[in-house]
Formats: C-alpha cells, sequence, structure tokens
C-alpha cells in the first residue's frame, strides 16, 4: 500500500520550497466511502492529505480547472498519469508546470461493492494490500480487495505511473495487457440483438446529469455538443434517442483519448456501465494504429493525424 | 420489404468530377435517397450520420475523393479514419455494419454513383428495414408547440 507519510513528505516539501503552487490530491469526505478531491496550498493543510483505494475519481480531471501558466503538483496513479500525458498532447498544460508524484497503484475499490455487502452505513475503511475491512455498526466485515476492484482496475495495464517526476513505493508488477481486449471480444461475440438490448438497457437509465462528463479528464470543451442549442446536435432531453445519442457521441469523443480509468462509470448515480464502449474504441486504436493514450507526450492521438499509410489500411 | 430503403446519401461537393454524374444526382436522385452535400468528406461530423440512423435512414452512403486527390489535400483521410471507426462503433451496439458503406471515387470515374447506389439499394433491400438505434421523438402533429 502506498506510504501516506512518504506522499505527504514530499508534498509539505514542494509547498514550502515553491516548487508548486498548488498540489491536487485527495482529503477525506463526508462518509469514509467517499474521499474527495482537494487542492493543497500549504504546507499546514497537508496534514488532511489521504490517498486510498477509495480516491474515485481521475485528478487529472482538475488540470483544465487551474490556470495554464500555474505551478501544479499533482498526487497520480497509473492512468491519472496517462491522462495527464493526454492532456499535454492537447496543450492543455506544458510538463514545464508540473510537479508529478507517481503512486503505484494496487487498484481502486469501488464503493458500491462494499455497499452491496455491508450497506451505507460505514463507519470506518482499512486496507492492506489483499483486504479490506470495514466497520459498521452491525460488526465488522472482513473483505477481499480484489472482489472490490473496479472493473477497469482489474483489466489494468499500466498500474505505474509511468513519467511522475517521483515515485513513492516500490514499482508494481504491471497487468495483463490482454485483459482488455478479451473483455472487449466477449462483449463482441455477443449477436447484434443482444448487444443493442445491452445497450438499450444501460443507455435508457441514465438522467441526463451529465457526472461522467465531469468526472473524465478529456471532457474539457467549454461547450459540450449537449449544451448547443444552434445548431441543435442531438435531443436534449432524456428521451431515448437523447440518451442514445449522448452514450454514443461522449464515448466516441474519447476515442484515442480514454485511459479506462473508469471515473465516468464510477461518478454516475445511475450505476450506467460505459467502459464497455470506450473500451471498444480504445481496443481499435491498439489493433489499427498500435495506438495507447498518454505513453509519451508527442504522439498525436490516430483522429489528430493521418499518414499516406492510410491509403492501403482501408479496404475500399 | 414493400417500401423502398431509405437512404441517407452524404457526398462532398468535389467528388463526382463530371457534370452530368452530379447533375444526375442534384435532379435526378429517386425519392427514397436524401441528399446532404458537404464541402468535404472532413465535414461529416459522425453526428450527421448518427442523426440519420436515429431518424430512420435504412442505409447511410457516404462518397467522396480517393487519397490524395481531396479539393482541401487530407479532409478524405481523416474523415476515412474517423467515419469507418464510427460504422465499427455503431456495429458495436448492434447496428448492421452493412448499413454504411462508403465510396471512394476517382477523379477519372464516370457513371460509377448511380451503380453504387443502386447495388446499395439492392443490397438494403436483402437486409430488411433496420430496427435499432431508431429513437427520434417524433414531432406531434401541428409541430413542436402542439
Ligand atoms: S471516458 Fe471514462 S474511463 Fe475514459 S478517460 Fe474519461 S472518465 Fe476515464
Ligand atoms: S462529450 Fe464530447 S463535446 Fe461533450 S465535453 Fe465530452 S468531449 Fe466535449
Ligand atoms: S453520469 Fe450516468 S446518468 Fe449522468 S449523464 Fe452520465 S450516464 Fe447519464
Amino acid at each position: 500500500m502506498p506510504d501516506l507519510d512518504a506522499i505527504k513528505t514530499e508534498v509539505r516539501r514542494l509547498l514550502a520550497d515553491g516548487v508548486v503552487e498548488v498540489v491536487v490530491a485527495f482529503k477525506p469526505g463526508d462518509t469514509p466511502l467517499h474521499p474527495q478531491p482537494a487542492f493543497f496550498h500549504s504546507p499546514e493543510e497537508v496534514d488532511s492529505l489521504v490517498h486510498n483505494g477509495l480516491c474515485q475519481n481521475n485528478l487529472a480531471t482538475f488540470l483544465t480547472h487551474l490556470p495554464k501558466t500555474k505551478k501544479v503538483g499533482m498526487v497520480v496513479r497509473g492512468c491519472e498519469n496517462r491522462s495527464v500525458n493526454a492532456l499535454i498532447v492537447e496543450k492543455q498544460k506544458s510538463r514545464e508546470n508540473l510537479y508529478l508524484l507517481g503512486v503505484p497503484c494496487e487498484g481502486i475499490i469501488d464503493w458500491r461493492k462494499i455497499v452491496e455487502h455491508v450497506g451505507e452505513a460505514v463507519l470506518a475503511v482499512h486496507e492492506n494490500s489483499d483486504e479490506v475491512t470495514v466497520e459498521t455498526r452491525e460488526g465488522q466485515f472482513n473483505l477481499s480487495r480484489n472482489e472490490l476492484l473496479h472493473a477497469s482496475c482489474l483489466r489494468c495495464a499500466h498500474r505505474n505511473p509511468i513519467s511522475a517526476d517521483i515515485l513513492i513505493g516500490e514499482p508494481l508488477p504491471e497487468g495483463d495487457p490482454n485483459l482488455a481486449r478479451v473483455a472487449v471480444e466477449e462483449f463482441e461475440s455477443l449477436t447484434n440483438e443482444e448487444r443493442y438490448a445491452w445497450f438499450q438497457k444501460e443507455a435508457e437509465r441514465c438522467i441526463r446529469c451529465y457526472a461522467c462528463r465531469e468526472a473524465c479528464p478529456m471532457c474539457y470543451c467549454t461547450e459540450c455538443f449537449v449544451d448547443h442549442i444552434e445548431p441543435r446536435w442531438t435531443e436534449s432531453g432524456a428521451t431515448p434517442a437523447g440518451m442514445q445519442g449522448w452514450h454514443i457521441v461522449r464515448a466516441f469523443h474519447q476515442t484515442g483519448r480514454c485511459t479506462d480509468c473508469g471515473a465516468c462509470e464510477r461518478a454516475c448515480p445511475m450505476d450506467i456501465k460505459m467502459t464497455y464502449l470506450t473500451e471498444k474504441l480504445n481496443n481499435d486504436m491498439r489493433k489499427k494504429y498500435a495506438f495507447e493514450v498518454g505513453l509519451d507526450i508527442q504522439t498525436q492521438p490516430p483522429f489528430a493525424t493521418v499518414t499516406l499509410d492510410d491509403k492501403n489500411r482501408f479496404s475500399v | 420489404m414493400s417500401q423502398k430503403p431509405k437512404i441517407a446519401f452524404f457526398q462532398c461537393q468535389w467528388c463526382l468530377y463530371s457534370p452530368a454524374d452530379q447533375n444526375w444526382v442534384d435532379t435526378q436522385l429517386p425519392s427514397n435517397i436524401h441528399l446532404t452535400k458537404t464541402p468535404c468528406t472532413g465535414r461529416i461530423n459522425p453526428l450527421y450520420v448518427l442523426n440519420a440512423v436515429q431518424g430512420g435512414a435504412d442505409g447511410v452512403m457516404i462518397s467522396g475523393c480517393m487519397p490524395e486527390q481531396c479539393h482541401f489535400k487530407t479532409g478524405n483521410m481523416a474523415a476515412r479514419r474517423q467515419l469507418e471507426e464510427f460504422n465499427d462503433f455503431l456495429n458495436h451496439i448492434g447496428y448492421e455494419k452493412e448499413r454504411v458503406r462508403f465510396v471512394w471515387l476517382d477523379l477519372q470515374d464516370r457513371g460509377i454513383i448511380q451503380k453504387q447506389l443502386a447495388q446499395f439499394e439492392q443490397d438494403l433491400e436483402v437486409l430488411g428495414p433496420a430496427k435499432n438505434l431508431i429513437t427520434r421523438t417524433k414531432i406531434a402533429e401541428g409541430g413542436l408547440n402542439a
């Protein structure tokens, strides 16, 4: 598990020495299940910093909330580091103005899975690499950490931050890159009707709250297509066409940009699955263009570039 | 199929080099084909395709120029990357892949588009009417404010 004291010491140093003006990390939330993103401006505030498996957000989201020229420090896990890189590729931040504290990640615990097991009245949560101990009024529950992980983390192949300025803790063994592909292929082996039925069942619960958009580091458009009135790109109500259109196009806009962090799914109040859409696109980008999001800060995503190879790449 | 398949046809305005072909498309299209001319295939937002699909098109045809013949140099190449993937993606959620077809035309081509549209129509007749993703809200009689 990450060494919290080491993280705090480094964050304090960054702020005290003026290396950065602000550090984005987590602090305790209203319940032990929901630590919340926080901005730390001075070494004194750092006492309340936390970092554990229940930190659900992708902190890279907040990069585009801060002025471009501000010196920002950020505690990042594998996927967050790659999201930061993808944002640098898209010129949303320059690397010089960033200081990344990398923490090798053992996976994010899907808070919903804890609630399923023990209910919502959680008093405290303790975890180690194998086990999560949850205290409630009814008593203490020992759960297997692996079973509580979010689906994205179970198939993650990039647990270690790849371009952090400092790594806190020892690198972990990387996950199997085939797991992501297998998950997509499983879904694709269903018939057209079954796939549509699944899509319908997920999309029709959507209340168009856009929490998924707010949680996603790559959804930083000043005006999202769904908020656009003239021309109206899509039905804006919670109508079947509106809900399906939202799911289709939000996911499609992530092509070559999504790191499969799963923050969108964890943010959804309706527990709607979305990564089966974005993972299909990620899988295709790997297959067709050998492109993996956020591995460096130069390579443009496939939709932002063309090559003469394309002549032979298409069937028609 | 009693009715002819409904086809949404997106055409890059430069891809039909022969005036005869362009004239045919502009004036002689059968009524089951709905034409949208765009400045370049690169201008065809995937949302256009989605709107056609949600609105009940049985098929979508997109015609543009061959690689290296784009009026805007690489608009067609970018469009190919995006729209091909969008087609794959729609297929991922149950819209038959065969319902979206691309025609990339050479500047020398003559009389191809008519044949391609006729062939597409035949193939769509075999597939039958589209069922999935047709979700657009019907506008009530009397308009939006009725
Ligand atoms: S779409 Fe979801 S999984 Fe992908 S980067 Fe955005 S929040 Fe993460
Ligand atoms: S859904 Fe698309 S348009 Fe909306 S914020 Fe995300 S990327 Fe931008
Ligand atoms: S968070 Fe869930 S309910 Fe809200 S808009 Fe996204 S998918 Fe719909």
